[in-house]
């Protein structure tokens, strides 16, 4: 569907644009120093040439945030910034893992050597996004990503202790304000047909072991 | 040929069990029921579906399951012709003349001939299904971990050309979900890998879980920023049935978009949307009146649907035989056949030759049951496709939240879902495709296995991927297609494809 969002229409000024690396470059740059700090607090020492990259990595990022790196495509760069993020992580989170055993592979090996490629391939696309423009990150749907996940999340936190009846009402209702559009009248009755027919599909129809209501009851 | 019929009937004594042709009914219908909402494409369907199917025997969720995605690949159709939009890139095609049609008021024939058209190539693909089979089957036997490593890395580089944008974007986005897959126990050691000493991740992210984010709550989360116009077809759909020229006109179609669309569909690596491409494409060349396409012929609907049916039915033929997911959706497949405790591949044809040829026969069955609940139900998916959307997601998410949870009862797999819904959209605001994340989530364990045991074997050289001859021709072929899909001619053309003719 992505190509249905439109990318030509709505596009940011350079005032916004240079909000924009701003604000996800600090991202980056405070999630790069927490990957940083905690390199530090590993029980095994981490190479220095992983610290290493995560320093330049901050580097870059605080340059981008600054505007001393031309943003060209801002997908890509913040794409890959991403990527080489979760590659720097994986080899922390790998770090106690032992790696080649004589020609043995380790349990640590293959993420390391997968998260190596990851990371070469990032670079291409992130010197690439410093070099050639390319379309914007076009706006995040702040209201309904706070909801929706709000939603699920509220499910995850109620099923066991309120019940499938009382965890699948509050979802659809936390859920329903995503939309701009809200309905409220409609959605509680949406809401309330709704639960009814999962409390009776999931535990009766399909025979899943549900608790339907608080536990105190 | 004596064989093959043995082997079909053993099938259809299975299938054709009135439990497991209820299985298969109820599969297709909620398959259609979830393809058919805008914007739901049949991975996803699959994605969301998949936990209903988790408390059925062995053979019957297969069943479920392979109804469940005829269902929503029929579903995902159906949208786009009414309301022009398409639930997946396969069907994009399907509304350049499909929609046409629906607007000159003949939804009716378009609906009925894409069902004739994808139950004439489900038949004719599941007896190759059948007869490719076996032969297959010994060819796997053949294989030792360094040929299936260097099949996998064919499979990963046919997703990463087929998927839209840039290469390399791909396939990092492949090696993510390679990573990915490596968090929880260590196959051989039993250590715990970048699991930060969480308990539940011991046993790594569940497919299920990776993949209802990214793809449905990614998906939602992407279909609430176009909320804007949604053209359905006003009007009552009358005159169901095509006439007797427009059949004429279509059978030609339907049998060339049959044959390309098998051909097509065993090849690793998003055969659907290349066969409704390629067959929307080769009428066009074929048609005397190629300037009627795209205003709503006949022929533009039945051969893109029935390319895309055939090659949905025939992307079953490596995931049997080689226990190799060609695509996404058999990704997903594999995911759930291991939750059964199957783990697909050639003995499994050996083996376990009732679940084998069972769901071979129940392909035809489910092709079968569209017919038979599409046709007289396409007024109750219209009035499903005028439902608000603002009802319709809530719904949805906690459809999927309640299915998450009821895999595992684990609260935590819902949290970790929605993670992965922020990331399946993230993912998109720059552009990555999903799809190849997700065929490298599901094959990185078999990777990893097969590469380990291949290095052990060839004690430490890693020349043996080039020096073992049917290794040595996967890998080639590989650095073919990447070198070819890397250079600027080629890739004029594929963006071609993908950008279609309008």
């Amino acid at each position: 569907m992505s190509d249905a969002t439109p990318s030509g229409e709505w596009s940011r000024s350079a005032e916004e644009r240079r909000r924009y690396n701003l604000i996800s470059g600090l991202v980056f740059t405070v999630l790069g120093g927490i990957l940083l700090i905690s390199s530090f607090m590993l029980q095994s020492p981490v190479p220095l040439i992983v610290q290493a990259s995560i320093i330049v990595f901050v580097a870059v990022c605080i340059a981008i945030s600054f505007g001393l790196l031309p943003v060209l495509n801002p997908q890509d760069v913040f794409g890959s910034l991403g990527l080489i993020l979760l590659g720097l992580t994986a080899f922390i989170a790998s770090n106690e893992l032992p790696g080649m055993r004589g020609f043995a592979f380790g349990p640590g090996t293959a993420p390391r050597l997968f998260a190596i490629a990851m990371i070469a391939l990032s670079l291409i696309v992130l010197v690439g996004g410093f070099l050639t423009a390319g379309p914007e990150v076009t706006k995040y749907q702040v209201r309904g990503m706070f909801f929706i996940i709000g939603a699920i999340l509220a499910f995850a936190a109620s099923i066991r202790p309120l019940g499938l009846v009382i965890a699948s009402f509050a979802t659809i209702v936390i859920c329903a304000a995503a939309a701009d559009d809200v309905k409220w009248r409609e959605t509680l009755v949406v809401a309330v047909v709704i639960t009814a027919f999962c409390s009776i599909l999931f535990p009766y129809g399909l025979n899943l072991p549900f608790q339907l209501w608080p536990r105190f009851w | 040929m004596y064989d093959l019929i043995n082997h079909l009937w053993l099938g259809m004594s299975v299938a054709a069990q009135p439990s497991y042709v209820l299985m298969c009914l109820v599969g297709a219908l909620v398959g259609t029921l979830i393809g058919v909402l805008p914007g739901i494409g049949s991975l996803a369907t699959i994605a969301m579906l998949l936990p209903i199917t988790f408390g059925l025997p062995p053979v019957g969720a297969l069943i479920m399951l392979a109804g469940i995605y005829y269902g929503a690949q029929y579903g995902g159709s159906t949208t786009s012709i009414l309301v022009n939009i398409p639930g997946e890139s396969s069907s994009v095609v399907t509304c350049l003349d499909g929609h046409e049609m629906a607007k000159n008021g003949r939804a009716g024939p378009a609906l009925a001939i894409a069902a004739i058209g994808s139950f004439f190539a489900g038949c004719v693909a599941t007896v190759l299904v059948a007869a490719l089979g076996a032969p297959l089957t010994s060819v796997a036997l053949m294989f030792g971990p360094a040929e299936y490593f260097s099949l996998m890395v064919l499979g990963l580089i046919f997703a990463v050309v087929l998927a839209k944008g840039s290469v390399i974007k791909a396939l990092a986005i492949v090696l993510m979900g390679l990573l990915l897959s490596m968090i929880g126990s260590d196959l051989e050691t039993g250590a715990e890998r970048m699991t930060w000493g969480i308990p539940e991740m011991s046993d790594g992210i569940g497919f299920v879980v990776v993949g209802m984010g990214v793809f449905g709550f990614g998906e939602i989360l992407r279909n609430l920023e176009n909320t804007g116009t949604r053209e359905i077809v006003q009007g009552k759909i009358t005159g169901l049935m095509p006439t007797l020229p427009d059949l004429k006109a279509a059978a030609g179609a339907i049998g060339r978009g049959t044959l390309l669309g098998s051909a097509l569909g065993i090849l690793p690596g998003g055969g659907t949307i290349i066969a409704s491409f390629a067959a929307y494409t080769l009428e066009k060349r074929l048609s005397k009146h190629p300037e009627r396409f795209g205003r709503g012929t006949i022929e533009g609907v039945a051969a893109p649907e029935s390319a895309n049916n055939a090659a949905s039915q025939t992307a079953f033929i490596p995931l049997l035989t080689l226990g190799i997911p060609p695509n996404p959706v058999m990704a997903l497949m594999v995911g759930a056949m291991t939750i059964h405790g199957i783990v697909p591949g050639p003995q499994v044809m050996t083996k376990q030759p009732e679940l084998f040829w069972g769901m071979i026969a129940s392909m035809w069955i489910g092709n079968l049951m569209l017919i038979i609940i599409n046709l007289p139900l396409v007024g109750v998916w219209v009035r499903l496709l005028r439902v608000p959307y603002r009802h319709l997601f809530p719904m949805i998410v906690v459809f999927c939240s309640i299915g998450i949870y009821s895999v595992n009862n684990a609260p935590f797999d819902v949290s970790m879902t929605a993670i992965f819904g922020i990331i399946g959209y993230w993912m998109s605001k720059h552009d990555f495709e999903p799809a190849p994340m997700i065929l490298g989530y599901v094959l990185g364990p078999l990777m990893e296995e097969n590469l380990r045991r291949a290095m052990l074997i060839a004690r430490g050289d890693a020349t043996v991927f080039f020096t073992r001859p049917i290794s040595a021709v996967l890998l080639g072929i590989s650095a073919v297609l990447l070198i070819l899909a890397v250079l600027p001619s080629i890739r004029g053309k594929r963006d071609e494809v993908f950008v279609g003719d309008d």
